[in-house]
């Protein structure tokens, strides 16, 4: 099927979601729910959500489109007391960033983290130290404390702020919060859990944790439009984080008294805003089967390693439907004589309908079966095998999925 | 003319609904008994709504 309808120019329709299995490791869960895109559609203009937007002239006091409940239940949903939407994770990062590093202090975080964790410390003037993990690719708490403890030997003074992503973006492995948390709280260091692959997927509580700040992705976990995320804090750091404008004009007098500095007032406007609302009933009940997601991916992987040479690099079993396989000793040695190369893996899948995978990459790669029913769940499972088959990799029969399962 | 508004609005939410099947069902779309009523009944609405709107503003 070929699409001709053009959006306008040369901008084509984007048809990856309605025509073939994507299995992209962070779009996945970033993928609309109906009631998001509806918003798009009447909320698409600029500044839509501004039409009843009364005093404090304020995002977040907006009540028709109740902007202002939404924030409320946010914070609630994450264990949290205060929230706040900004325009994408990073954002959250940087507004935590801004406010408690200052010039020279010392950030601590996992030696997995996502780059845009070091460009906030880096904007604020902070400096980065990373947190190796363990054997396993796990950051712990124990690990944490040790590299805490060394910064203070080294400087005389304790990290400002810890940052951990809770599953990160390379394996998708699950790291210690919990124990994190513990230790930021001994230390008394301000927590920063990333959630950017789990708020919107599974139950984060950030109380349980002992997290001083939440950050989540809506465009990866939360069923939203780009850029779009949530930074949920505590009363406590609400107040900090928050801080309103103290700033006045010298020839105008002006003040905005109401305006918080680190969101630039207002933050995320528009069909991005009501489209994050419109999807959180869903997350709200999406969340609940998280198991389900586990139990799929698991499922998978167990199907994909019936094929002689596949590997799976994150940790098993998975906690998580983002991970790293293998395939040197399977599909990259078909890709040494293919006249393809590494390509003909996304190829064969490509025919078969599936996309999303790193293009041309045979050795590690990353998928993610994240909102794939059971049906597609065997669909892909179905075709890895028969890509082997073809081309003579030894594989044990794949199992008949079990009656129990939903298909 | 706040009739033909909302069946504007009614028809490209049910087509939203209607590319929700396919992303449910790609990429081999077996539809299920229930799947392919929810269609037809997608398809009525944006008929309905379209018949008012040609009629409203064309007739």
């Amino acid at each position: 099927m070929s699409i001709e309808a053009k959006i306008a120019g040369d901008i084509e329709v984007r048809t990856r979601e309605e025509l073939f299995i994507n299995i992209q490791p962070i779009q996945v869960a970033g993928r609309l729910t109906p009631e998001a895109m509806k918003a798009l559609i009447a909320y698409g203009d600029g500044y839509s959500v501004c039409d009843w937007c009364r005093k404090p002239f304020r995002l977040d006091c907006i009540k028709k489109p109740p902007i202002d409940k939404f924030h409320k239940e946010i914070a609630e949903f994450l264990g949290m007391d205060v929230a706040r939407a900004v325009p994408g994770a990073r954002r959250g990062f940087q507004a935590v960033a801004n406010t408690l590093v200052e010039k020279g202090d010392t950030v601590v975080m996992s030696s997995l983290a996502h780059y845009t964790e070091f460009l906030a410390v880096e904007a604020a003037g902070g400096i980065v130290k990373e947190i190796p993990p363990n054997e396993k690719n796990i950051v712990t708490g124990e690990a944490t404390a040790e590299k805490i403890e060394k910064v203070k030997a080294e400087t005389g003074k304790l990290p400002k702020l810890i940052m951990i992503d809770h599953f990160d973006y390379s394996l998708g492995n699950e790291h210690d919060v919990y124990g994190i948390g513990k230790v930021a709280k001994e230390y008394d260091i301000p927590f920063l859990y990333n959630g950017a692959y789990t708020v919107g997927v599974m139950p984060v509580d950030g109380k349980k944790i002992g997290a001083d700040f939440i950050v989540g992705s809506g465009h990866k976990s939360f069923a939203s439009p780009a850029p779009s995320g949530i930074l949920a804090t505590t009363k406590e750091w609400a107040e900090r984080v928050f801080r309103k404008s103290s700033m006045k004009g010298d020839l105008t007098g002006r003040v905005f008294e109401a305006k918080e500095v680190e969101m630039l007032g207002c933050t995320l406007m528009g069909a991005n805003m009501i489209a994050m609302m419109a999807s959180f009933p869903a997350i709200k009940e999406r969340v609940k089967h998280w198991d389900e997601e586990i139990k799929k991916i698991n499922y998978f992987l167990e199907e994909f390693l019936r094929i002689e040479g596949n590997k799976v690099v994150s940790e098993m079993p998975r906690k998580h439907t983002l991970t790293k396989v293998d395939t040197i000793e399977s599909f990259h040695k078909i890709a040494k004589t293919h006249k393809r190369k590494g390509w003909f893996l996304s190829d064969e899948l490509k025919k078969r309908k599936i996309v999303g995978m790193f293009f041309g990459a045979t050795k590690t790669w990353k998928l993610n079966t994240y909102g794939l029913t059971w049906n597609q769940i065997e669909y892909l499972t179905k075709a890895f095998i028969e890509i082997a088959e073809k081309y003579n990799i030894p594989h044990t029969l794949a199992k008949k999925v079990e009656k129990e399962r939903k298909l | 003319m706040e009739k033909v508004v909302e069946k504007i609005f009614q028809s490209q939410f049910a087509l939203v609904d209607l590319r929700e099947i396919l992303r449910k069902t790609k990429p081999v779309f077996n539809l299920s008994e229930e799947q392919k009523q929810q269609v037809v009944d997608i398809i009525k609405v944006v008929r309905e709504s379209m018949d008012l709107v040609e009629k409203v503003l064309v007739k």
